[in-house]
This record gives C-alpha cells, structure tokens and sequence, in this order.
C-alpha cells in the first residue's frame, strides 16, 4: 500500500495524517508534493503524524530530511509526531533522531511550534 | 538443532524499479514458507529491499538490459539472503558514514548502515565475469532476534 496523506489544520499548523508505506518512487513524490504545494501557499509549520506509517525504506527517510531542510530553509518548522516503533528504531541507527524533533502528544508538539 | 534446509526462493528482474513488486511478492511468500514473525518479517523485508534498490540502482544504473538476482533459503537456524547485479561493484568499507555530522541531512546513502544494523552477516564480493553479490544472514535463534543491532 503506497502513502495516503490527510490534512487538517490547528490554527497556523498543518498536521499531515500519513498512512501506509514510505518507499523509494510513488511514495515519496507524494509527501514532497504536497508539502511544496502548502508552503507555496504560504504555511509555513508541519506535523508529520506518522502513527500509521509502519515501513519506511531509506529513500523514505531521505524524502523526510529533505522536506524538512526545504521546510526550514524557507523559515519554517517540521517535526514528527507518534512514531511507530519501527521507524522510531530507524531513525536511532540512522541518528535522525538528532536532527528531527519527535513528539506523542498532539497538543505538546503544537504548543512548541507557536 | 534444526538444520535442515527449507525451499529455496529465486527471481531474477530486469534493473526496473517497477519490478521491486516482484521483489516483495516473493519475500512475502518465503515469510510465510519460514513462518517468521511480524517484525521479523519486516526487517527481512526492509533489508532486501534496500539491497535489490541498490543493485538496480547502483549496481546496473537501472539499465533494464542488465539483470538483478535475488536468493532467499533458509537452513531453519538462519535465513541467508543474495542478491547479484552486472555492475562494477563498491567496497563496503569505503561507504560515506550517513550517520557523520556532514552527511545527516544528505537524501541518500543509508541503505547499506539498515542493512548492517540488523543482518548478522553482510559480506560483498566480486563475481566471475562481472558484477557484486551481497550475501546477508540473519540468526533466526539468538539473543536479540528480530531487533536491529
């Protein structure tokens, strides 16, 4: 099953509900896609809600760094919310934990990107 | 001990993207042949495919006349994993770190570091006549099981 991408919006923070698999071709254009299509449209502050994304392959974690450094290279933020065990444990060995702030609460996450 | 070997699992693709749908119908019919658990299953899945990506990709810069290969057996103690492609071949140890402060936010470069993070064995060598083969294996009984290292 390729990625499904479900919007919504808390005030100025687009939560971006993903489900499915994170893979090399379809599944990647997808998120890059809408992602460029919302910061043209001037927002600027994403939550990744990855709750039911349970297979990410690396060209799937390349497209979540690059959507970040697009993200923040325009002045914006994007952080994860609810990782799945196994992507949480992929982003340990790939250390992108580092690099990307992770949340399990909706509320917290949104309360620091005011 | 349980050594006896199981069914043997082969394709052979052309170097196409499209055809890792091939490549995935396959693990999960020799997923299901070894009864291996769900997480199992998924890193087994995660580390074959980034290698037969890599193969098409890099190996036969997705060039359709070259072809990729992939073995899949399994002795019931360990699951051992092959895939060939034509191309020129790559020393492991001379990959980029992608976890290294100048290469975390680079795109690529960290299916080879997934792979090592969960097979137990992964070793690369150069094939008579041309072109790699990637052998990975993964215990079946141990420690740590399913988990990556």
């Amino acid at each position: 099953m390729s990625i499904v991408i479900n919007p919504r919006r808390l005030d100025d923070v687009v939560i971006l509900d993903l489900s499915g698999r994170i893979t090399m071709g379809e599944g990647t254009l997808v998120i890059r896609d809408r992602i460029k299509k919302l910061l043209q449209a001037g927002d600027q502050k994403f939550l990744l809600n990855l709750a039911d994304v349970d297979y990410i392959d690396s060209s799937g974690l390349g497209e979540l760094v690059t959507s970040f450094t697009t993200v923040r290279n325009q002045g914006g933020q994007l952080k994860l919310l609810n990782l799945t065990r196994r992507v949480q444990d992929l982003l340990q060995i790939t250390k992108l934990l580092t690099v990307f702030e992770v949340f399990n609460n909706e509320a917290e996450a949104i309360k620091t990107m005011k | 001990m349980n050594s006896k070997r199981q069914r043997r699992f082969e394709l052979t693709i052309p170097s196409r993207l499209e055809e890792m749908q091939a490549v995935h119908a396959l693990i999960a019919e020799a997923v299901k042949e070894y009864k291996l658990s769900s997480e199992m299953a998924h890193w087994i899945e995660l580390s074959i495919s980034e290698s037969m990506i890599n193969a098409i990709q890099h190996g036969n810069r997705a060039d359709p006349a070259k072809q990729a290969t992939l073995r899949i057996s399994s002795s019931g103690d360990a699951i051992e994993i092959i895939v060939e492609d034509e191309g020129k071949g790559f020393t492991l140890d001379k990959i980029a770190d992608p976890t290294d402060k100048a290469n975390l936010l680079k795109p690529s470069g960290r299916g080879i570091l997934i792979i090592r993070s969960f097979m137990d064995e992964v070793d690369l060598s150069f094939r008579k006549g041309g072109g790699c083969r990637l052998r990975m294996v993964k215990k079946l009984r141990g420690v740590d099981g399913a988990h990556p290292k």
